[in-house]
């Protein structure tokens, strides 16, 4: 999946001001790259990844999906593109409460319709390789934040997405949780050949990346 | 599955919410439920009576066809009106209520006797059969009686046993195989043996008048008023109309009423369902942004609160339902003395399931319509909204 940006920008007006989170950023995503954003809280890091996720709408600027102009799809064709074929990982997790960590990496794939055996395999193999084997039946409050966030990538991964979007990630784990996780996220990228974009404060992430950018009031630059 | 899960992870507020619709369910059920059987077995009473006249005492209050309250008439009225030419057949009828009785009923039941002369037994049951091993008393009997058989099964009475009624001693020749209110408490023996017990020498409670067919009844009961009125008696020959025209208008506010009741406890049933919904979702927007951002429709996100919200429904109705079945059963038990197992036997006349598919029917939309809205409104909740609202 090709993701490209072309003086994408969002404004917020809160009150009477406006806000400008993302401002004509220029952007690209190959195949199988590793990606860090790097910057401040409030910098636009998140409203960025919502709107390449494709969970926002842009105030100008494109954004093309394969060359396809994502202003041009519809609701159901943006919702198809984000069960199918992306993966988004939350810095508060966001599991279903009431779910057991089989059933949250389940979702998606019942929501694409896929055949319940199907999901039931397919969801044990990415427990197992997250390492939450021995966890199955355990509901979110019953997991620590470093296995919440591993049944969150595995959620991610469940229907075979051709890039993650992370937000935060690593943001509410401890320092030897966080490692574990990028870890994981590394492994996914370059066995997967997944691309994966991560907005991070966590420098070693920024220092494993393909390329990394920095985001400062909205505007976006490649750093290295 | 999600939906579910949710309801039990909210256990106290989907309990609550659940027994707040079979609350306002029983409430609706038993109200209407008792007011149709009351107003069923009211209409009912002019039935056997269709088409004749009743002869009462002026002062006499007829419920329908009951005479309730008032003063009788002297039997040889009955003479008068047989010589009206119109007049095809005459039938006095004795009605005693709550009478008490001793000896092998130990209990003291409310009970109807109604004394008439033997062979005309027929005016008061109609068709009503007599259970197995019965048979009418014979036309010369004097102590020979047939009862309802709510008071057979109250008091254990079975066919040719004996018991007394103010030092009478009564042969029990039949039981009313009935599950009518009324005829089920009855005690039916001859004429002048009720005088004899209840001391009413020679007074009938109404003389019922069968017409010549093809005759205009209302003439012949203004014939009957014209003949019968003196100074000395004063009667009132009342026609099924206008014994339905007395109380027809009590029925129908008594309907008004009950479909108000009914109409205020729906109302406030869906209230609680809308309260409950707006509650669930509100927060739950972050589950629901989250279902969004991996992809799921808007409509399987509305199908979710719906699922949730018809669920309560459909179990708090299912729940009333029942509570306002067996509350139905024991207010009408406690009112017409029937057991209540033989009003459970008859409990689908008094709680039609009609009715109660109705309901659940109305629950579950209504529960479904009140949920419609919070269902939209958090079907349209995105991430990237709770993510701003966050940072």
């Amino acid at each position: 999946m090709e993701i490209k940006t072309v003086n994408l920008t969002k404004v917020y007006r809160l009150g009477s001001s406006m806000i400008t989170a993302v401002n004509k950023v220029n952007f690209e995503v190959d195949e199988a790259k590793f990606i860090a954003v790097v910057g401040p809280s409030g910098s636009g890091k998140t409203t960025l990844l919502n709107l390449i996720g494709l969970n926002d709408y842009p105030t100008s600027g494109e954004i093309f999906i394969d060359d396809k102009d994502a202003s041009l799809l519809s609701g159901s064709e943006r919702r198809k593109i984000r069960l199918l074929r992306m993966g988004f990982v939350f810095q508060t997790f966001n599991l279903m409460p009431t779910l057991n960590a089989l059933e949250n990496v389940e979702l998606p794939m019942a929501l694409a319709g896929k055949p319940q055996r199907e999901q039931r395999e397919k969801a044990l193999r990415l427990l197992g390789a997250v390492g939450l084997g021995k966890r199955l039946f355990h509901r979110p409050k019953e997991l620590s934040m470093g296995e919440m966030q591993r049944v969150a990538i595995a959620r991610a991964l469940a229907n075979n997405p051709e890039i993650i979007i992370a937000d935060e990630p690593t943001g509410e784990l401890d320092s030897k949780t966080a490692e574990e996780i990028i870890s994981l996220l590394f492994e996914i990228n370059r066995k997967e050949k997944t691309a994966v974009i991560v907005a991070t404060h966590d420098e070693k992430i920024v220092r494993l990346a393909d390329a990394i950018y920095t985001i400062q009031d909205g505007e976006l630059r490649l750093k290295g | 599955m999600v939906c579910l899960r949710n309801l039990l992870r909210r256990k106290a507020r989907t309990t609550l919410c659940i027994a707040g619709i079979a609350l306002a369910v029983m409430s609706t059920v038993t109200i209407t439920a008792t007011t149709t059987s009351y107003t069923t077995a009211i209409r009912g009473m002019n039935t056997l009576f269709t088409g004749d006249i009743l002869v009462v005492s002026k002062s006499q209050i007829v419920l329908q066809a009951l005479p309730i309250s008032g003063g009788n008439l002297i039997e040889t009225i009955e003479e008068e009106v047989k010589g009206i030419p119109e007049v095809e057949a005459t039938v006095p009828l004795l009605f005693v209520f709550s009478t008490e009785l001793r000896g092998t009923l130990e209990m003291v039941p409310i009970n109807i006797t109604v004394g008439t002369p033997p062979g005309n037994w027929t005016v008061l049951t109609g068709s009503t059969p007599l259970r197995a091993g019965g048979k009418w008393p014979s036309m010369n009997a004097v102590d020979e009686i047939v009862i309802g058989s709510c008071l057979a099964d109250v008091h254990d009475i079975a066919v040719n046993s004996t018991i007394k009624i103010k030092g009478h001693d009564l042969t029990v020749r039949g039981v009313l195989d009935t599950r009518s209110a009324i005829l089920g408490r009855t005690i039916i023996m001859p004429l002048k043996t009720a005088q004899e017990i209840y001391h009413y020498p020679m007074t009938v409670s109404m003389i019922v008048v069968k017409p010549e067919e093809g005759v205009n009844v209302e003439e012949v009961a203004d014939r009957i008023e014209g003949k019968l009125n003196n100074p000395v008696e004063r009667i009132k020959a009342l026609t099924s109309d206008q014994r339905n025209s007395l109380i027809d208008p009590l029925l129908d506010e008594v309907n008004m009423w009950n479909l108000g009741i009914s109409i205020v406890f729906f109302v406030t049933s869906v209230t609680i369902v809308t309260l409950v919904a707006m509650i669930n979702v509100s927060e739950r927007r972050r589950d629901f942004a989250t279902l969004d951002a991996l992809g799921a429709s808007f409509t399987s996100k509305v199908l979710m609160v719906l699922t949730e919200i018809g669920f309560i429904g459909l179990l708090g109705s299912v729940i009333g339902i029942f509570l306002g079945v067996i509350a139905t059963v024991i207010i009408i038990s406690f009112y017409t003395y029937i057991p209540i197992q033989m009003v459970f036997f008859d409990i689908f006349s008094a709680v039609p399931p009609l009715l109660l598919a109705e309901t659940v029917i109305y629950m579950v939309t209504a529960s479904c319509v009140a949920g419609l809205i919070p269902a939209i409104t958090v079907a349209r909740t995105s991430i990237a909204d709770i993510l701003k609202a966050e940072y």
